[in-house]
């Protein structure tokens, strides 16, 4: 599994994780992410029983494990969160946050060691070492209960599924020709995004943040005018429709 | 051999098997002694045996009770165990692959306390299928005590008159084929664990 290091600054240091070439065949392939303060790291959407391995292996060259004290589930999909029960068994007083709709069905990939921290349908405030990372309510985008991560020092916003295109391990990181991308996220967000109104409400309260680089769990990294591009666009589609390619 | 969680949760639907069998017994001996009695002076010898029925049902139903409670707790540390099982096979994996980490031996702590947790439930799970083995073992004694008491019935009942003879014989049946549809699930049960012992050595 390849990392890549998205932003530094003397506070914090944002990871992405991804593109593993080792990956089994037939499952979707997901981007993780961590942000590492001076004596804490946030694992957001660790991913599914299959890449556990991989991603630890690939976690420990950055950081010890004992710092991983704080772990994010955007939503209850296996994908993002099904290794649960094994980073149950390696980490120590760590939380995790996700939303409180799916405590009760998150707990049954295995939850005994980690603390379980509700986030209310508002969303909250994590602070880990001065740092401030933004819980953004995300819900029925796709998930009934769902949120993204934001930054407000750097800038970025871990959008989850919002942003997310189903292309091969090989893809690049990083959206450069927007319109050339369409394709790739356009059956993605009108399938698995049940709601227009949910849509516009996330469109309209994202623009207000200072987003420079938006981070999706599948696919490309939308950085500069191209998260604009993708706001705009997103905007305009009808979501919650079936056969529309 | 099957994975151990599986061969113990067949182990769990044979005595649960046997305890609805069970119910049958009891209801059995409930019905030897009203026959028992309804038989009157030429029934006299069938009516001690329905005492013994009767407490035979209860053995069995009771036992079979612990044996299940036994077999389902077999099960959930036969899972618990395969948990760990698997985190320490996907640990190897890192170890080899994280060779070259800074950071590898902040591992240990976790792997050390993991492995400990196996070795618990490699312990726990020996002990408990020792203790199930003898109760099973326990409970195929009972089993053979059954065959005296369906011969002596079959005895008694020709001593009853025609009118009894057939109801008593049918208890007597009833006891025999309980007891053989019990034996069957135990015999297998007991298989199984001597199974899962070889296995766990």
């Amino acid at each position: 599994m390849k990392t890549h290091k998205l932003f530094e600054n003397d506070t914090h240091t944002w990871f992405m994780f991804g593109r593993d070439p080792h990956k089994p065949d037939k499952i979707i392939d997901t981007n993780q992410y961590m942000v590492v303060t001076n004596e804490n790291a946030l694992l957001m959407d660790p991913g599914g029983i299959e890449l556990f391995s991989s991603m630890l292996t690939t976690i420990i060259k950055s950081v010890p494990i004992e710092k991983i004290t704080h772990v994010f589930a955007s939503h209850q999909d296996p994908d993002i969160i099904s290794s649960l029960g094994l980073w149950d068994q390696v980490l120590e007083n760590s939380t995790l946050h996700s939303p409180w709709l799916w405590e009760g069905f998150i707990r049954h990939f295995g939850m005994q060691s980690i603390t379980y921290s509700p986030i209310p349908d508002e969303g909250e405030r994590l602070t880990l070492d001065g740092v401030h990372l933004d819980f953004i309510p995300a819900h029925y985008l796709h998930s009934s209960g769902n949120f993204n991560v934001f930054d407000p020092t750097s800038g970025i916003l871990m959008s989850g599924d919002i942003g997310a295109a189903l292309e091969s391990d090989e893809a690049p990181l990083e959206v450069d020709d927007f319109e050339a991308h369409i394709p790739k996220m356009k059956l993605f967000h009108q399938r698995w995004m049940p709601s227009n109104e949910a849509k516009l409400d996330w469109v309209r309260r994202v623009r207000e943040l200072d987003v420079q680089m938006m981070c999706p769990q599948h696919g490309r990294i939308f950085k500069g005018e191209n998260v604009a591009k993708f706001l705009d666009w997103f905007e305009n589609l009808e979501v919650g429709v079936l056969n529309k390619k | 051999m099957e994975n151990t969680f599986v061969v113990t949760a067949v182990i769990v639907s044979n005595i649960y098997a046997t305890m609805r069998i069970c119910r049958r017994l009891t209801l059995t001996a409930s019905n030897a002694k009203a026959l028992a009695m309804q038989a009157g002076d030429s029934a006299a010898g069938f009516r001690p045996l329905t005492d013994y029925i009767n407490r035979y049902a209860s053995i069995t139903t009771s036992s079979s009770a612990q044996i299940n409670e036994m077999a389902c707790e077999l099960s959930r540390i036969a899972t618990e165990k395969d948990k760990t099982d698997r985190v320490l096979n996907h640990l190897s994996k890192v170890y080899k692959n994280a060779y070259d980490s800074p950071h590898l031996s902040s591992m240990d702590v976790a792997r050390n306390k993991i492995r400990l947790r196996q070795q618990a439930l490699h312990d726990a799970y020996t002990q408990l299928l020792q203790s199930l083995n003898s109760e099973l073992d326990d409970m195929s004694g009972e089993l053979r005590s059954a065959n005296i008491v369906v011969t002596m019935s079959r005895i008694e009942a020709l001593q009853a008159t025609s009118i009894h003879q057939n109801a008593l014989n049918n208890v007597a049946d009833n006891v025999e084929n309980v007891t053989e549809s019990i034996k069957e699930l135990i015999s297998d049960a007991q298989r199984l664990v001597i199974e899962l012992k070889k296995q766990s050595q």
